[in-house]
């Protein structure tokens, strides 16, 4: 009888009986997933916008059009009488669109651009969504009116790079993968590394090394059934964004699944170091925490990386969140790119090598 | 199996092993062996190093000085050779307990490499053999300690090994469970396994074959039970008892300040009196009143134990 084999029955069936594993494994990475949505739609649905122009301009007409259809907008009632930015400050509106004397398309056609977007920033976090979402709208107008002249033509306000790539604007779109490889994190790290000092501490361990297994038979042992574990979950993950959410998955399924895979191997194997370095059960999962926080912070799922004071990066540098969410976003929302793929690729399986021969060489002076 | 051409057989040859934790000595130069088939007990306090030493046995420790052979087999020319031939019962848990019986076995089975045939063949063997009768998917925690320990051996013995080292097996079992335990080591033994065994019960030790004595580390005393008490004890012990007058407080600091009694201790109801040189039998029963009776009784492995403990105390 295999001893592989035999690991991972055992793993199955240990992890499978509990009921708190199961729900833990199949049902939590979901309600996180949906609570994460649902709270980012709340944010962004029902920005009041008022635009003031003449009920001629063509592309104020767009706007508001655009804006209604969206669904993301409450259109406030346009009134000349009342200033701009008493809209904004009596809290009837929370962007105000003004366009300029002459008007919005007059504006354009004659390269004089100063529009004016007022922003309610007292929620700063929604005050720049709101900023990027009229921007995206009134482009969006612009095109229209004027398809030959195309983006690059002169648009009066700048954007954010980040909307072209989510044209929709939704939000979760562009945070679901970095959630799913948050719960994939956490799942491999804390349960690979409990999983094998619970062995130490419960004293089954002096059992398995009174056979005769090998380190390799062991390590391997341990971490295979997880890593099978893990792939199951990211698929089911991944099922749940994209027909819940509507994440887009443009690139090659194939090579998405199998970059998850090995961002688990990698995660796998930092879940197997942190058990040689505890005792217990509570030190590992304390272990695991202490990685995860600030492997989230520098991660680029929050922040980006790009603005991150350059000792900071360092971190992000060896850290197997942050290849994972540019690889996911890229293959999902982009299509994949060869290059960016191969790179973030070779880090991640570069971080489980070298976790993996740590691991080996403590496992292995630790037992003789 | 092992030793010299003609020479002794024996399991488990140990000579000046010595393991080290940091600066502490855990086992100090040791030497025994273990003869084939034997019961060899191995006592002594909490600490004293028997843990240490069988880790060394099973190949999960290695020792910083000294030759260990385990059925003739060196540890340096490669543990799994030994481990292959060695069954060990560790003091802590040994079995999951959130798996079945039967997953218990398998996994134990799959650590062994075992065939398919050769596991089903064993499984049903051993489990005859403890006379299991519940399901085999019940969950181990749900079982009863001293079954659990019974399943345990069987676990531990699945790949049929020559030797089965069992580090307390029946601590915390209920009495009828560990003559049932023992009655197992018994047949085992019986059917040519040599059975290596740590107990803190005296009515255990004796069942042995040969017991080994640990104190701080060093081997202070191995012989077999009987064999202890003659060498422990060779001047008889009397046991004193009345049924007519109680032997009370005063009649025992009396006694004990006569020079005829080189000591007496009481034991329940009665006392055990060891008697100075020379002096004889009759002089004893003139020194208690005409109520008392005298006699010669065997020491107990307890008496033993704590003499040889205590007598090599500074
Ligand atoms: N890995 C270790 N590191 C440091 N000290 C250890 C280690 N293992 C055992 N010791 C120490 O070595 C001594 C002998 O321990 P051992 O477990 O062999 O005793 P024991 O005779 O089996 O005792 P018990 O009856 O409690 O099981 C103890 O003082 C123990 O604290
Ligand atoms: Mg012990």
């Amino acid at each position: 009888m295999n001893t592989l084999v035999g690991f991972i029955k055992k793993e199955f069936a240990q992890i499978l009986r509990d009921y708190r594993m199961r729900a833990l494994l199949f049902v939590a990475p979901l309600i996180q997933l949906t609570l994460f949505s649902v709270a980012i739609s709340n944010e962004v649905k029902n920005i009041r916008l008022a635009v003031i122009a003449s009920p001629q301009d063509e592309i104020a007409n767009l706007v508001t059009r655009k804006a209604a259809a969206s669904g993301w907008f409450i259109m406030v009632e346009q009134d000349n009488a009342v200033e701009p930015f008493e809209l904004v400050r009596s809290g009837r509106a929370e962007a105000v669109l003004v366009a300029p004397p002459g008007g919005f398309t007059e504006a354009y056609v004659r390269d004089s651009r100063p529009v004016q977007l007022l922003v309610d920033s007292t929620n700063v976090l929604r005050g720049q969504q709101v900023d990027n979402y009229v921007q995206a709208i009134f482009r969006a107008a612009v095109k229209e009116r004027f398809p030959v002249l195309g983006p690059q033509a002169g648009v009066p306000i700048e954007f954010d790079v980040r909307i072209l790539y989510n044209p929709e604007m939704i939000t979760s779109v562009f945070m679901v993968p970095g959630v799913m490889s948050l719960i994939l994190c956490l799942l491999t790290i804390v349960l690979t590394s409990m999983a094998i000092t619970r062995e130490k501490e419960m004293g089954t361990f002096e059992t398995l090394v009174a056979a005769p297994v090998s380190t390799t038979e062991i390590i391997l042992g341990k971490t295979v059934p997880y890593i099978v574990l893990g792939t199951l979950d990211s698929v089911l993950i991944l099922t749940f964004a994209i027909l819940v959410f509507g994440v887009p998955q443009k690139g090659p399924l194939i090579i998405l699944i199998f970059s998850m895979f090995v961002f688990i191997c990698a995660t796998v194997a930092i879940g197997t170091f942190i058990s040689t370095i505890s005792k217990t059960q509570q030190q590992a999962m304390l272990g695991g925490f202490l990685f995860l926080f600030p492997a989230i912070q520098f991660s680029g799922l929050m922040f980006p990386i790009e603005n991150m004071p350059i000792y900071m990066r360092f971190f992000s540098a060896i850290n197997p969140l942050s290849y994972f969410i540019v690889l996911q976003r890229n293959i999902m929302l982009k299509g994949g790119d060869a290059s960016i793929i191969l790179k973030n690729l070779a880090a991640l399986v570069a971080i489980g090598v070298v976790m993996i021969a740590i691991s080996f060489t403590r496992f292995k002076k630790k037992l003789s | 199996m092992s030793g010299v051409e003609g020479g002794p057989n024996y399991s488990v040859e140990v000579e000046g092993l010595r393991v080290q934790f940091g600066d502490f000595i855990a086992v100090k130069d040791i030497s025994f062996n273990v003869n084939a088939g034997e019961i060899f007990g191995f006592l002594g306090a909490n600490g004293a190093g028997k843990t240490t030493t069988i880790r060394v046995l099973c190949g999960l420790l290695e020792p910083n000085l000294g030759d260990v052979r385990v059925m003739g087999l060196n540890p340096k020319q490669g543990l799994d050779a030994i481990k292959s031939r060695v069954g060990y019962m560790s003091q802590r848990f040994t079995l999951y307990d959130d798996l079945t019986v039967d997953e218990n076995l398998s996994f134990a089975a799959s650590l062994r490499k075992l065939t398919r045939e050769k596991f089903s063949r064993r499984k049903k063997d051993l489990l005859e053999f403890i006379g299991f009768e519940r399901p085999l998917n019940t969950l181990v925690k749900n079982l009863p300690g001293g079954l659990k320990q019974q399943v345990s051996l069987c676990a531990a013995t699945l790949h049929d090994p020559d030797i089965v080292f069992l580090d307390e097996p029946t601590a915390g079992v209920t009495p009828t469970y560990r003559a049932r335990f023992w009655s197992l080591i018994r047949s085992m033994a019986a059917s040519g396994k040599t059975v290596f065994v740590t107990t803190h019960y005296m009515d255990e030790a004796e069942q042995c074959d040969r017991i080994a004595l640990m104190r701080d580390g060093s081997l202070i005393a191995l012989d077999s039970p009987g064999g202890l008490k003659r060498s422990t004890f060779p001047e008889p012990i009397y046991e004193i008892s009345s049924s007519r007058e109680k032997l009370d407080e005063f009649w025992f600091e009396s006694i004990k300040k006569r020079p005829e009694i080189l000591k007496i201790q009481p034991h329940g109801l009665r006392y055990h009196a060891q008697l100075s040189k020379g002096v004889v039998e009759g002089q004893l029963r003139e020194l208690v009143s005409s109520g008392c009776v005298v006699r010669v009784i065997p020491p107990s492995l307890e008496d033993v134990f704590i003499r040889l403990v205590e007598g090599g105390l500074p």
